[in-house]
């Protein structure tokens, strides 16, 4: 779990344009500065580099309520052990 | 009221030159773009064969800001040549204008590096594609970066036809203007097709040079695939006027139809009958002061094809003009051709010097017209004409007068 949240935060801070610190769990998803393209960007590199499966369907909005860092990683998590 | 359309804006990375600057000086200079490269794909796939690349744009490239991080190559070559033209145009799109402004890019495959990579993912290693690969491949990627990126708003697609589609769009922008139905067009097309599997497909048809072009030359043996994007501001006349534009050309012309016959053998006719609708309203008096930016790819066909299509049109007078093939330099940029060598045709008007055709060395009594061999020639030019044939027999001509 500790590993998957590491890499998480390694891969949605490249990500992050508008930081200039790593993210943490507590950081605003608002802030991170990313765009339209950067959840499935993110996903496909979640995928990559931990050799799993994130069944992610944009047209659920599975993360429509997200506000923190933290959340994000919760929910790739989930859909993770999915 | 008719409306006219100018030309206000000159944009191109090239082989020979990434900037309308170094591109002019290539082609006055008869500068060789034309390499023997090795194109590769995974550990164990690999092609040798001559072509035309661009290598000096990476850092340029670079700096095109997040959005185009994740384009294609064919969409970034594009938008730095339509942010060349837009610059030199010194245009500034507002709000009102952007909705007058019209954009058609058009490309002849799309995202060639992207469906490579993809499939190489995919086919060979059971990988995914990246997950924004059709954002990246779709052929109207670089009319959608540049609606954003500029701001303009009005029609605004991609136009296909393969060796044509550069001076389809130019021509399909002009048409726009003088319609009404926009103010102003970024038109063009860009190509980047230079990847081991463009190159094996192109190579399977046979009609590859086996070391560079050699346009009209009796000893031709066939074309050499090129990468990049030219791209031109047209436009309406007064508008251009009211704010003081350079206006560097006047929009003359534009034939385009097709020969309805065969997919690769052109026919005299059809290129004949696009040559004439582009000159429909052009008086030349003086043939000798018309240039035609040649389509001369180099192939056995086309280039005695297009030497009887000019006959036909221009009869005795023939002689007197100059048609040289820049592809001798550049290559062949297939949906891109169009783009530069309209760019190089006004440049040719601009300066009235013919640019040459380059690795001419043996006569060939079907090629027999004057196509500046091997240096640039100075003279006064009035007309300048581009020339776009594509396989599938689409034909598509277009044609500028001084301003």
């Amino acid at each position: 779990m500790a590993e998957i949240e590491q890499s998480l935060l390694e891969i949605i801070k490249d990500h992050a344009v508008g930081l200039t610190q790593a993210p943490t769990r507590e950081t605003l998803i608002a802030d991170l500065g990313i765009d339209s393209f950067s959840i499935v960007e993110i996903i496909y590199e979640v995928e990559e580099k931990l050799s799993v499966e994130v069944p992610f369907n944009a047209n659920e909005n599975p993360f429509g309520d997200m506000k923190t860092v933290g959340d994000l990683i919760d929910a790739l998590n989930n859909l993770i052990k999915k | 009221m008719s409306r006219n359309v100018v030309v206000t804006g000159l944009g191109a990375v090239t082989p020979i030159g990434a900037d309308i600057k170094s591109f002019w000086e290539g082609l006055t200079a008869g500068k060789n773009g034309i390499v023997s490269r090795e194109f590769t794909l995974g550990d164990d796939l690999a092609l040798t064969t001559p072509s035309a690349p661009i290598d000096d744009v990476e850092e340029r490239i670079a700096g095109l800001g997040r959005e185009l991080s994740r384009a294609d190559r064919f969409s970034k070559l594009a938008v730095l040549a339509a942010d060349e033209a837009v610059a030199n145009s010194g245009i500034e799109f507002d709000d009102a204008l952007g909705a007058r402004t019209a954009c058609i890019i058009g490309t002849g495959i799309g995202g060639q590096a992207t469906l490579d990579e993809g499939y190489e993912a995919m086919l060979r290693r059971g990988k995914k594609p990246h997950p924004l690969s059709i954002l990246k491949v779709i052929t109207n990627a670089p009319a959608s970066h540049m609606s954003i990126r500029y701001g303009v708003r009005g029609p605004a697609f991609a136009i296909s036809s393969a060796c044509a589609t550069g001076a389809h769009s130019i021509g399909v922008c002009a048409e726009l203007i003088r319609s009404g139905q926009a103010d102003v067009a970024l038109a063009g097309a860009s190509e980047a097709t230079l990847t081991f599997g463009a190159m094996t497909t192109w190579k399977a048809m046979h009609i590859l040079a086996t070391e560079t072009c050699r346009p009209f030359s009796k000893n031709r043996n066939g074309l050499v695939i090129g990468e990049g994007s030219g791209v031109l501001v047209l436009e309406e006349e007064e508008h251009a006027k009211k704010r003081g534009a350079n206006i560097l050309a006047r929009f003359s012309g534009f034939g385009m139809n097709a020969d309805g016959k065969d997919m690769i053998n052109p026919a005299v006719e059809g290129a004949a009958g696009a040559l004439k609708l582009a000159l429909e309203n052009v008086t030349i008096n003086d043939p000798s002061a018309v240039y035609i930016n040649a389509h001369g790819t180099g192939t056995l066909l086309n280039d005695p094809t297009e030497t009887a299509a000019v006959r036909t049109v221009f009869g005795s007078g023939a002689d007197d003009l100059i048609m040289s093939s820049t592809k001798s330099m550049h290559g062949h940029l297939l949906g891109a051709a169009g783009g530069i060598e309209t760019v190089a045709s006004i440049l040719a008007l601009n300066n009235d010097v013919a640019p040459p055709t380059m690795n001419y060395d043996e006569p060939d009594p079907a090629c027999d017209l004057n196509y500046a061999p091997n240096e640039a020639v100075a003279r006064n030019i009035d007309v300048a004409i581009s020339n776009s044939f594509a396989f599938g027999g689409l034909n598509a001509v277009v044609a500028f007068e001084k301003a």
